[in-house]
């Protein structure tokens, strides 16, 4: 490789701005989560603690309530959010008219593409007690109003529903494409047998997308500390913060709105490295027994 | 052909599946209906607007004209647009380059700056680390804490790099023997190509820095900084009225004071979607696309 750099540099030139992008804005904050093991000191330099922080954030029973949120929010999600993108594209597989069901894509995609604040805002309107959709709707059916938004019963079943709302469409998505390239000619021969429609859903198409279910099951499991600080954050209000207070909001709050930054980081360093730790291992089994991973 | 073959039950199985899904259309797409009617309602009729309405009462542009002339609002769409501009290009520009580098299967080190990417998208140290990066940087308070947020991301570089490794190898070496540099060979041969891979990228970006609002919220304390997702949430979410209706309008007739609250709320919702809208048939021509083609190819 003599001729190596002459023959490279050019790329070398071209990569430049993003590998500088990435040690700074990746990699510089790795080296800032030293903070987590530090005294904050107003006069530099800070003091190296080691785990203070850390045993302080354990012995801390507000922690371990926003630990326990996230797992609850998270499993909740995975468990009422998984099934639906798997019916819808069941049910859009079976519309044959074209022009159909790309009205009824076009429409259930779209929440996909809209922000948090303003998802909060369509349904901090539509939970109204007094004149939102669903009250509306409570009222014709006789049942008195509820304000959602402010009911600590409710406002994890508002992140569930939210979260389907915004994304069900879209991930149906992911499951039709499975479903177009499962084998044609397993259908004729179901039908040849004489199966009917379920029959043909239950034998043929559900397990033509049983890897991608699995996939996406073992994705979202290394996922699962991620409970979506941007959907908390906007939903969230002083009545209902205990019961949706997740790790992220947690560390946002302490963190840079009381100032107390060590333990913040050193709460954001927990939940990196065992969110990095589900990934990992989220990664190899789905290769194990799917062959795709999460990259 | 789908109709004339059916059997009686077969067809009522049909009419279930299409009305579910027209229902989930509707359950999708009414409450945006819903805002738009009472944005567009006469000013004195909304208090009385039904939640389930998707037809406005009278009709009025009072409330679109009212925010689109209020200042908040107008610094907050040459803030978003500037914010998303700027980021888009950045992280085209910048993604583009790194991926047909990274792209390059005999580039020395390839594998070696592979992992420092899938790093990043693996370990995330999380808030307080990144403020103080930014702090340091002499960043807070500036567009650059948020423009150069995700400048590059880690999953759009590495769609983008498995496009360009599917570029024909003769027709790059082609190129080369012809005495063109790797800058000419991206600049008018892999570029051209890639068009349809850089125009979903675009789209990506442009979805991504649009809808941010966290990054704004947490580094830019002026005001005057503020993308419209951030006017939106101090206006909807925190409820903070002065953002919009201001703080004297209370005794005064002109202006967003005498208009219904809820529908400047309504009308500031959908001003914010307003561009996701106008591209929206873009997003599904190239999003779709992309997204079925990488299920399948898994």
């Amino acid at each position: 490789m003599a001729d190596g750099w002459r023959r490279w540099w050019p790329y070398y030139v071209m990569m430049a701005p993003g590998i500088l992008f990435f040690l700074i804005f990746h990699y510089l904050p790795i080296w800032e989560t030293r903070i987590a093991f530090e005294q904050v000191r107003i006069v530099p330099p800070n003091v190296w603690v080691g785990l203070k922080h850390f045993q302080v954030l354990f012995s801390s029973s507000v922690f371990w309530q926003v630990l326990a949120n996230t797992l609850i929010i998270s499993t909740m999600k995975m468990a009422f959010f998984l099934p639906v993108p798997i019916v819808v594209a069941l049910l859009l597989n079976e519309v044959r008219g074209g022009s159909l069901r790309k009205f009824i894509q076009s429409a259930i995609y779209l929440p996909h593409f809209l922000s948090w604040v303003v998802i909060a805002g369509i349904f901090i309107a539509a939970l109204s007690p007094t004149d939102g959709a669903v009250n509306n709707l409570l009222g014709m059916a006789g049942i008195a109003p509820r304000s959602f938004m402010t009911d600590t019963g409710a406002i994890r079943w508002v992140l569930v529903f939210t979260e389907i709302w915004r994304s069900a469409g879209w991930d149906s998505l992911l499951y039709l494409a499975a479903i177009i390239a499962i084998d044609q000619q397993l259908y004729d021969a179901a039908e040849v047998d004489g199966a009917n429609r379920w029959q043909k859903i239950w034998h043929v198409t559900l397990p033509g997308i049983v890897p991608t279910i699995a996939t996406l099951f073992i994705l979202n499991a290394g996922m699962f500390l991620n409970a979506d600080l941007n959907q908390v954050i906007n939903l969230s209000n002083d009545v209902v913060r205990s019961k949706i207070d997740i790790v992220d909001t947690y560390v946002y709050r302490i963190g840079l709105q009381t100032g107390e930054y060590s333990l913040a980081t050193a709460a954001g360093l927990f939940k990196a490295v065992l969110g990095t730790m589900m990934i990992i291992i989220a990664h190899f089994v789905s290769k194990r027994l799917t062959g795709k991973g999460v990259w | 052909m789908a109709l004339s073959r059916k059997t009686p039950i077969e067809r009522i199985e049909y009419a279930i599946i299409v009305s579910t899904l027209l229902l989930l259309v509707v359950v999708t797409v009414q409450p945006i209906l819903n805002l738009l009617a009472i944005s567009l309602s006469e000013p004195s009729k909304v208090p009385g607007m039904n939640g389930l309405a998707i037809l406005p009462q009278g009709f009025s542009f009072e409330v679109w004209s009212v925010l689109l002339q209020h200042p908040n609002v107008q610094r907050g769409i040459v803030n978003s647009i500037f914010i998303t501009g700027v980021s888009t290009l950045i992280g085209v520009v910048g993604t583009a380059l790194m991926a047909w580098a990274l792209s390059r299967p005999n580039l020395p080190g390839r594998k070696a700056l592979f992992i420092l990417v899938l790093v990043t998208i693996v370990f995330e140290p999380g808030i307080i680390p990144d403020y103080f990066v930014n702090k340091r940087l002499g960043l807070l308070d500036s567009y650059w804490s948020v423009i150069l947020y995700k400048a590059v991301n880690a999953w759009y570089l590495i769609i983008l790099i498995r496009f360009f490794e599917e570029i024909p190898k003769e027709l790059l070496e082609a190129a080369e023997l012809d005495g063109a540099n790797p800058f000419q060979v991206f600049w008018h041969l892999v570029l051209p190509l890639a068009k349809p891979a850089l125009a979903t990228i675009s789209l990506f970006y442009l979805v991504f820095h649009w809808n941010e609002f966290f990054r704004s919220m947490i580094y830019l304390n002026d005001q005057g900084k503020w993308p419209l997702q951030v006017v939106l949430r101090q206006f909807v979410i925190d409820g903070d009225k002065i953002a919009i209706v201001g703080v004297d309008s209370a005794n005064n007739n002109t202006g967003a004071g005498q208009l219904n609250l809820r529908a400047l709320k309504a009308g500031m919702i959908l001003l914010t979607i307003v561009p996701i809208l106008a591209i929206y048939p873009l997003i599904l021509k190239f999003f779709t696309k992309g997204t079925m083609s990488g299920a399948l190819k898994g």
